[in-house]
Parts: C-alpha cells; sequence; structure tokens
C-alpha cells in the first residue's frame, strides 16, 4: 500500500487517533449519561474531569479529532480522485497546514486556561 | 475482509461482498459528515463555552432543544458506527487468533450497543427539568 515515508505515518497516527477518539467516546457517553442519576452526580463527576491532568488530555484528544478528520478528507481525496494518490505526500503536509490553523484556538484557549489554573469552582 | 483499495473502482473489485462495500462508501460519508459535526461540536463547548463552566444545568439547557438532540445523536449514532468499523479493521489485522479475534468483537459490539443505548437514552428519554 504505502511504502514507508510519509505514507506510513499517516497511516499509523490515522489508526492511533481513531482509536484514542473511541475510547475518548466511551469515556464521553458515560459521563454525559450521569445526568440520568440527577444533577449531584453529575456535577460531581464533571468536576472530577475538570482536573487539569483531563484538560492536558483534552488537548490531545482535540488535536487526535482534527488530525483524524482532515486526514480523513486527504484518504477520500485520493480514493476519488485521478491525482490524489500521485499528491498523496503534498497533500499531508497540507493535512498539518489545516491542523495548526484549526489547533491554535484550542491550544491557545484550554492551554491558556491550564497555565492560569482554572480548573471550575 | 477489510477494502485495502484506495479508489472506489478497485474498492468495488477487491470487495467480498456488497456488505463490504458498503462499510466502505459509509466510512467516508460519514467521515465528512463526522468533520463538520465535530469541529462544530468542539468549538461551541471549548472555544465559545469555557469548558470549566459546564455542568447540569448547560448540558440540560442545551440538551432541551430538538435542533442539538438531532445534532448529538448524529455525533452519537455515526461516531460510534464509523468508530466500530475502524476498530473492526483493526482487530482484523492485529488479532491473528480466531477465536480471540472473535470474542474481542463481541465484546466490543456489545460496548458499543449498550453506548448507544445509553446515549440515545440520556438525549431523549431523561426529563432535564429545564425551565
Amino acid at each position: 500500500m504505502y511504502r514507508g515515508r510519509e505514507g506510513q505515518w499517516a497511516f499509523y497516527l490515522h489508526r492511533l487517533s481513531g482509536l484514542g477518539i473511541l475510547v475518548f467516546l466511551m469515556l464521553h457517553v458515560a459521563n454525559i449519561s450521569s445526568a440520568m442519576w440527577g444533577p449531584e452526580v453529575s456535577n460531581a463527576l464533571m468536576k472530577f474531569y475538570h482536573q487539569p491532568v483531563f484538560q492536558l488530555g483534552l488537548l490531545l484528544l482535540i488535536a487526535g479529532v482534527i488530525y483524524h478528520g482532515f486526514n480523513g478528507l486527504r484518504i477520500i481525496l485520493m480514493d476519488f480522485t485521478s491525482w490524489g494518490v500521485r499528491y498523496q505526500r503534498q497533500l499531508w503536509y497540507g493535512v498539518w497546514v489545516l491542523f495548526v490553523v484549526f489547533y491554535l484556538p484550542f491550544l491557545v484557549k484550554i492551554g491558556g486556561g491550564i497555565l492560569g489554573g482554572s480548573h471550575g469552582d | 475482509m477489510a477494502i485495502r483499495s484506495k479508489r472506489y473502482q478497485e474498492a468495488r473489485l477487491e470487495a467480498s461482498t456488497n456488505l463490504e462495500l458498503y462499510w466502505w462508501v459509509f466510512m467516508r460519508i460519514s467521515g465528512v459528515v463526522l468533520v463538520f459535526l465535530l469541529l462544530g461540536h468542539m468549538w461551541m463547548n471549548a472555544i465559545l463555552m469555557d469548558l470549566n463552566k459546564i455542568d447540569y444545568d448547560y448540558v440540560a439547557k442545551r440538551l432541551s432543544q430538538t435542533t442539538w438532540k438531532i445534532y448529538d445523536l448524529l455525533i452519537l449514532a455515526l461516531g460510534l458506527l464509523h468508530g466500530a468499523n475502524g476498530l473492526r479493521y483493526v482487530l482484523d489485522d492485529w488479532v491473528r487468533n480466531p477465536s480471540r479475534r472473535f470474542w474481542t468483537k463481541a465484546v466490543l459490539y456489545s460496548l458499543i450497543a449498550f453506548l448507544f443505548l445509553l446515549g440515545s437514552l440520556s438525549l431523549f428519554n431523561h426529563d432535564f427539568g429545564v425551565n
């Protein structure tokens, strides 16, 4: 399929980020569904997840989602255009440009929050 | 067997069954939709909203609106299906022992079905009591 280099990295990172996102989605659904046990349980759990260590995890997750999403679009371009496979390497660098543009606001907002010592109440 | 082709035409030839081809197409379509849904979801809750202020009331207020129920249900359904099928590709590649692969899949599919039920219940079947 790919012979090393960028394509191989794109593939591994896609799988790794995909698995990471799935694990998060499971925790996220479990967390949100805690609302069914009432505000006290729900708020306690959310406050637990507002600790800085989980916000770092969230920064990693958002990076994973943005990479997986844009690399997914790259895969689609390779699948459905006549030129996509030929330019897969250039497209991968395009993915990283888009990644930086979209990730920066999250990095500033959430990263700034962690550095500013904000963790809920 | 999962499709490894990078072209639709080749994928059609390689597909062992029609079902396998439909999954291949589904991954692309759901992927495009999820990119937009998730960018919106993350932007709203992490940039427009302060993450640390998210609590029961905020979630309840948002989920009292039908639009957000549908938006989140789409993410839940497409995300879990996309993730489950992606996981199937990974397991087909990595778990070589047939019986171990079967049981790993059985456990993970059950977990995903349970999470879909749990997520849908919290979206629709729960009275948040919002004013």
